[in-house]
């Protein structure tokens, strides 16, 4: 078994499971939260993101295979799935990719199903295509608001660490969102992204 | 180079003198007279303003006397221009303004949440951090990219600080609350199921308000404990997650609320696990005050002119990544 990150909700190893190449997670105990706070946040997490990982490879997503959960030393074994983090691409190709990103949430929304930590660090671009990750934080939903703070989230992170591309990934975003969810939800959701920047603190009120 | 800062954002007015040689700086004074609204109450903006007026002239002699030196040595006047509130931004303003016309002075306007965050570079060594930036106006984390301050995660409504004030103000404790919860918290170790809202690497502490308020009848002590366990925890988590995403070796703390030993103490075991090393802006700097302020004019005067007298502007909703940032 060999490490392969330190995340900050989990441990990542590279290892076998019944001769599967697979990626295991751990969601480690953290000694700085309060016990009862630390397992109700890791066991819920656990169980959480191997039903969404399952469930959304039926609308067509791909997704890595759970091969296995343990939700008392909170483990999951996934399927290794070889490629590159689209955080670590070329500026150019990430701009590209993004119309693809667009389309895995809008399809995720159109199902009732918010991500709750996008960010380019969450995406393999692998020979199966794009492959999106870790859904501890995802929930059911069927409120714009929800749908748009997962928007929100992801102009965030390009705001934050690929600040040089913004505009245009941004752009490429929307475009293959709307492909997926139409032009009027679409709007709805974009317009809800600004009333919750809007409630930023120190934002500019219009 | 010398500077004199004033800040007057919220509820301490301060003048500072601060003075630069390279790119190392030397507080020779800094002097603050708080504004303590009565025991269960928060700032009412009119009165603060009013504390600042009545005492600003006498901060400024004693912050003068100490560092000993004369208005006429100063090199650069700054001012806290925002975020803030409007009536206290606008009396160190016009103190600054006056000092500056009369004796022919550069005045630049300042960012207050900048003023923490270099301040608390400078002071603690820091090269390149993610900074985590916790205060009654601000809960933030940041990192430097291309002239900015980026912002990796932030509360989606109300601050760190605010949340403990209102709690503190809700069961009639002076403001600032935060040390009295401290306080309350070491007292207990039963931990009460409170809401647990990360989103991404933004936190929601709305419903942990509402929440807390609705167990404080079971136990001031357990519901000051589990507050700022769940509230500690949640912005610990945020954290954990921009320092492993932007993948940064140090973490800078900021801000009236990195004064809290449990958040220190949560923050510092984040950062063993990453390798990473920990700073804290040290407590008598880590509130509000004027060295923060004095020290972003020595900086910008280092790349820029003052500006026009008839520019010096104040802003109370003014965002701390909309600054572009020189030096």
């Amino acid at each position: 078994m060999k490490l392969v990150k330190k995340g900050a909700e989990a441990d990542i190893y590279v290892t076998i499971w019944n001769g599967l190449d697979s990626i295991l997670k751990i969601r480690k105990k953290k000694d700085y939260r309060v016990h009862s706070l630390d397992m109700r946040i890791r066991t819920l997490r656990t169980i959480r993101e191997a039903k969404m990982i399952s469930e959304t490879k039926s609308f067509g997503i791909t997704t890595p295979l759970v091969y296995f959960v343990d939700e008392k030393k909170c483990e999951i074994y996934l399927q290794l799935i070889k490629g590159k983090l689209v955080r670590d691409l070329p500026l150019n190709k990430i701009i590209k990719i993004c119309t693809e990103i667009g389309k895995i949430v809008g399809t995720l929304h159109k199902n009732g199903i918010m991500h709750g930590d996008l960010t380019t660090s969450n995406f393999i671009l692998s020979d199966q295509g794009l492959v999106i990750l870790d859904f501890g934080l995802s929930q059911k939903t069927d409120k714009i608001d929800d749908y748009a703070i997962d928007l929100r989230l992801f102009k965030e992170v390009l705001n934050s660490a690929h600040a040089q591309i913004v505009e245009d990934a941004w752009v490429f975003f929307v475009l293959g969102y709307r492909k997926i969810l139409g032009n009027m939800l679409t709007e709805k959701v974009l317009s809800h992204v600004s009333v919750i920047e809007k409630r930023g603190r120190y934002a500019n009120v219009v | 180079m010398l500077s004199l800062g004033i800040e007057s954002t919220a509820h301490t007015f301060s003048c500072a003198v601060v003075e630069k040689k390279g790119r190392q700086g030397k507080i020779l004074s800094d002097v603050r007279k708080i504004y303590r609204p009565p025991e269960g109450e928060g700032i009412h903006p009119r009165e603060a303003s009013r504390h600042h007026a009545e005492n600003s002239s006498q901060v400024l002699s004693e912050c003068l006397k100490e560092a000993h030196v004369t208005i006429s040595d100063l090199d650069v006047i700054s001012y806290a221009a925002g975020p803030g509130l409007g009536p206290c931004l606008r009396i160190g303003a016009v103190v600054a303004r006056s000092l500056s016309s009369y004796y022919d002075i550069p005045i630049y306007p300042v960012n207050h949440a900048l003023g923490h965050i270099e301040l608390g570079k400078m002071l603690t060594g820091a090269k390149d951090p993610l900074v985590l930036l916790v205060s009654g106006g601000h809960t933030m984390i940041l990192a430097f990219l291309s002239k900015k301050w980026r912002v990796f995660g932030e509360t989606l409504d109300i601050t760190l600080g605010q949340l403990l004030d209102q709690i503190g103000r809700y069961s009639g404790f002076a403001s600032p609350c935060g040390p009295r919860i401290e306080e309350l918290a070491l007292k207990s170790t039963e931990y009460v199921s409170l809401p647990y809202v990360v989103k991404g690497n933004d936190v929601s502490f709305s419903g942990l308000l509402s929440a807390t308020k609705r167990v404080i009848p079971k136990g001031i002590e357990s519901a000051c404990f589990s507050l700022q366990e769940t509230a500690f925890s949640m912005i610990g988590e945020a954290t954990e997650r921009a320092l492993s995403f932007t993948g940064k070796k140090e973490l800078l703390v900021v801000g009236g609320v990195a004064a809290n030993r449990r958040l220190s103490s949560i923050l510092s075991s984040i950062c063993a696990r990453h390798n990473c090393k920990f700073f804290a802006a040290p407590k008598e700097y880590a509130g509000d005050c004027g060295s923060q302020i004095s020290w972003i004019g020595l900086l910008e005067s280092s790349k820029k002119p003052g500006i026009d007298l008839k520019d010096t502007f104040v802003k109370q909703s003014w965002r701390l990544d909309t600054v572009e940032v020189l030096y």
